[in-house]
């Protein structure tokens, strides 16, 4: 039996989400405002939107941040999937070995992270742009990925796979036949999750980015600096239009297959 | 002496420091309905997961047709397994969940594969539900699929870990038919765990019973019933009164023995024989159904006081307070003497239904 | 498989976040002893002047800004959080899953427009000083920029869902007979509250904190944006250090004191949640 809500609870919370959703609707909102000024409301237009799609700078940064996102969403995915698989079979202390140092990049803040990975490939020479993002994006992100993951094969029952195995079935078979098809939506979700962040990010690219490849977020951050112009709104309701597309494909995916 | 299917030699495994199985030994014969029946917690769940290959012992072997099997992995032995909860591959159909056997070891082509599904699902009566999903077949028609699953694979040895246990009652009893009849027809060596008396007494060629790891006793239904090894199986296995009796002399086919005030004569076990002498204390089990009321004096019975009458569906349950200690009774009939709660009665048995052993440390703190 | 055998798929994890995260926190303690020339070159040497600068007065009293910031923070998205979180869980199942879907969803919307958001409302041309100004509320714009409050506000407003899902899924185990019989025992709602709920939703509480806490110290982008560097926090310092300011070895030096504070706050979580890897953190 739960408590019941209050009508006065009902409010609280309506309340939340107003305030949680209205400067997000209001960066939507302006994005149509005529007036180049929040001050006053001159009437609809899209010419914001126009101006972005000539803007060469935007459209470049635009094409680095995907890229950047989809080959990290790609490595995570892998990387993150296999770590939780393998989590399966390794010994207790080699499985709080991973645990914790999956933990280490979610709790080490991000600018202090940045910081020293700012230093660590400054010192292999290593060449800022795509690469040095995609590596310390999928930092954060792997870690993301091998908890969804892991979370979902502990919903699967141990004897499904040991049934797997009783069956005939190889290790390597059972992964394949078994255990990747049951954590496929998790495995897409997460990788979803990983766009989205990486797509986000701002505090690591600011270090990560190199001449010709700053990312998006990093220039948009840029761009706020000087104050409030439309045509951030503009790019900024353009990149929640993104956003919504990825959370209702993996809402699509999630809800498609999901067994017992 | 013909050769066991599978021989288990002096198994030892330990969960850290806990001593789970120790030093098991017994065969398996081809062809026979073996139960492994104990408490929960005993160590039979264990074991079988030992013969399956899902958990590795420290010592001992294993030996299926004379070759050692307890280096292999799950999948090289040629033994398989039905769990408990089934473990059906939700994501997969009927047809695929029965097929992946032979599609893992890439053993038949799938015309030949068609056929073979086809032929089990008919021998589980499970024809026509090829393309159901796990999650739409009801708790007995994902049993027979994971029995099927298993016998497609045609296993030396089909083991069985309590696969009735999540079924209702009356199912149940259905299926314990249904799983004696497909052992006669396929001819497949079944070991099954249990913990349920009745049902490992109606389906066994015979019965292991096992406490702490260590094998209790071996032997048919009847010998197991009716000649229990000890105060273990003893208290497992048949409704017994359990009492301790004080011994006056020992014979060969029976000993006196006193409780209270009353001197009676019993059966002594074969274990009992040897180990007994006079003045020992010594434990008295009888059968609960194998005793009788009486009104009157009789030779041979203890002298008690009803307790309590309980009537349940065909039975009578009677308690008796007989030297300080409650004893039931169970009658079928009608009561031989109209006796009530406080009543002076005579308590008596069925030779056959007594039985006398030796006292062992600590069984009655364990509660059994 | 033997042991050793199954442990060596750990190896290449391993060494790809030992690799990536190890060895660059070595290189951040190694540079924090190093000192650097005028054109901001690092030179070989061994020195503590940069933790002797971080306990300078003036940059003491940034450690204190972003500590305080962050308390803030923490307590803000405590305050407003919990009783979201504790309705959220009251409510029937399609309203809870609405409203779970709700909180949500910010994770996946980019924190610059969720700041920006905060820019649009609070200006002085914003749209509460239009709607304030329209209903002649007030007669000149209220400044409610660059402030430290609105630091605070965009910093709490960021970090809200981590704290409502955290505490979210503390409340939701609590087990509800546990209610019943202390409402049965004749104690009031309120009481029943802080005797029962707050002590029993205590690891979500320090989950919430500690997950708040720890982004809070270096968000520099919200304050850098709401709070136009009128107050320096941590965040802003390191980041300015690292690279405008050219002087590698003092970030590092202060990375190393944020950390530090990090470290504290996750001890003090792992003595209130009885979580020792600080696993918990993050299901």
């Amino acid at each position: 039996m739960k408590a019941k809500v209050s009508g006065f609870g009902i409010f609280y919370l309506s309340l939340f989400f107003v305030v949680l959703y209205l400067p997000v609707l209001s960066v939507v909102l302006y994005s149509f405002n005529a007036s180049s000024s929040t001050a006053q409301w001159t009437g609809w237009t899209l010419d914001w939107y126009r101006q972005l799609f000539s803007d060469r700078v935007i459209a470049q940064a635009f094409r680095v941040s995907i890229q950047v996102a989809v080959l990290t969403a790609l490595l995570s995915a892998v990387l993150g999937t296999f770590t939780a698989v393998i989590s399966l079979w390794v010994t207790n202390r080699t499985k709080k070995a991973i645990q914790g140092m999956m933990i280490l990049p979610l709790i080490v803040p991000e600018v202090a992270l940045g910081v020293s990975l700012l230093f660590f490939f400054n010192a292999l020479r290593l060449p800022f742009g795509i690469l040095t993002l995609v590596l310390s994006h999928s930092l954060f992100c792997v870690p993301y990925v091998y908890i969804m993951v892991r979370l979902r094969l502990q919903e699967i029952d141990v004897s499904i796979i040991e049934s797997a195995l009783d069956l005939g079935a190889s290790r390597r078979q059972m992964v394949r036949t078994i255990i990747l098809p049951l954590v496929a939506p998790s495995i897409v979700t997460a990788a979803l999750l990983c766009l989205a962040m990486s797509l986000d990010d701002v505090i690591i690219s600011t270090y990560m980015s190199g001449p010709r490849s700053t990312t998006l977020p990093v220039h948009i951050f840029s761009m706020m600096r000087v104050g409030v112009t439309p045509k951030v709104n503009a790019l900024c309701s353009l990149i929640l239009m993104g956003t919504f597309l990825i959370i209702g494909f993996s809402q699509l995916i999630t809800k498609k297959r999901r067994f017992s | 002496m013909k050769q066991p299917l599978l021989a288990l030699v002096e198994l030892n495994k330990y969960y850290g420091d806990v001593h789970v199985l120790k030093d098991v030994s017994f065969d398996i014969n081809e062809g026979e309905f073996l139960t492994l029946l104990g408490p929960s917690g005993c160590g039979k769940t264990t074991l079988l997961r030992c013969i399956a290959g899902l958990e590795r012992i420290q010592s001992g072997d294993i030996l299926l047709a004379g070759t050692s099997i307890k280096e292999l992995a799950p999948n090289k032995r040629n033994v398989n397994t039905v769990f408990q909860n089934y473990a059906l591959f939700p994501h997969f159909n009927v047809y695929d969940n029965v097929a992946y056997g032979p599609r893992m070891k890439k053993s038949m082509g799938e015309a030949e594969l068609k056929t073979k599904v086809a032929e089990v699902l008919e021998l589980v009566q499970m024809s026509g539900y090829e393309q159901r999903m796990p999650h739409q077949l009801s708790g007995g028609q994902r049993q027979r699929i994971a029995i099927a699953r298993a016998l497609i694979n045609e296993p030396a040895i089909l083991l069985l870990d309590e696969p009735l246990g999540a079924l209702d009652l009356k199912l149940r009893k259905h299926m314990q038919t249904e799983l004696a009849r497909l052992q006669r027809k396929t001819g497949t060596t079944f070991v099954y765990v249990t913990h349920d008396q009745e049902e490992a007494l109606n389906m066994s060629d015979r019965i292991v019973v096992i406490d702490q790891g260590q094998v209790q006793q071996l032997g048919s239904p009847r010998e197991i019933y009716n000649n229990p090894a000890n105060l273990f199986v003893t208290s497992f296995i048949g409704d017994r009164n359990i009492f301790p009796v004080e011994v006056l002399q020992v014979g060969d086919d029976y000993s006196q023995v006193r409780l209270g005030e009353d001197v009676v004569a019993v059966r002594s076990s074969p274990s009992a024989r040897g180990a007994l002498s006079a003045d020992d204390e010594a434990v008295l089990a009888i059968l609960m159904d194998k005793m009788r009321i009486s009104c009157e004096q009789m030779d041979n019975a203890f002298r008690g006081e009803v307790v309590s009458i309980h009537y349940a569906g065909s039975q009578i349950r009677i308690e008796v307070r007989v030297a300080g200690r409650i004893l039931t009774v169970v009658e079928y009939q009608k009561l031989e003497c109209e006796c009530q709660v406080g009543d002076s009665v005579f308590v008596s048995w069925e030779e056959s239904g007594a039985y006398l052993l030796p006292q062992e440390d600590g069984w009655e703190e364990r509660g059994l | 498989m033997k042991t050793w055998k199954r442990n060596l798929l750990a190896v290449p994890i391993l060494v790809w976040i030992g690799l990536l995260v190890g060895i660059p926190m070595v290189l951040v303690v190694a540079l924090s002893f190093l000192s650097r020339d005028h054109l901001g070159n690092i030179v070989y040497q061994f020195t503590l002047d940069n933790y002797r600068r971080v306990l300078d007065p003036i940059y003491l009293r940034v450690f204190l800004n972003s500590l305080l910031l962050a308390l803030l923070t923490g307590l803000i998205t405590l305050l407003v959080g919990y009783p979201v979180a504790y309705i959220t869980s009251n409510l029937p199942p399609r309203r809870r899953a609405l409203a779970l879907g709700l909180i949500m969803l910010p994770f996946w919307i980019s924190s610059l427009l969720r700041t920006y958001g905060w820019m649009i409302l609070l200006g002085n041309a914003g749209l509460i000083n239009n709607v304030l100004l329209a209903l002649k509320i007030i007669d000149k714009p209220l400044p409610m920029m660059y402030k430290f409050s609105t630091s605070l506000v965009g910093t709490a407003y960021m970090l809200m869902p981590f704290m409502i899902v955290a505490v979210f899924n503390s409340v939701d185990k609590l087990d509800r007979s546990l209610l019943e019989a202390s409402y049965d025992l004749g104690a009031s709602k309120w009481k029943t509250f802080f005797h029962i709920t707050v002590p029993l939703t205590l690891p979500g509480i320090a989950g919430g904190f500690t997950l708040v806490f720890i982004p809070a110290l270096g968000l520099y982008f919200v304050s850098d944006l709401l709070g136009g560097g009128n107050t320096v926090f941590l965040g802003n310092l390191i980041h300015t250090m690292a690279t405008r300011g050219r002087n590698r070895p003092l970030a590092a030096a202060f990375s190393m004191g944020m950390i530090a504070l990090v470290l504290m706050v996750l001890s003090l979580y792992m003595k209130a949640s009885k979580d020792k890897t600080g696993e918990g953190l993050f299901q």
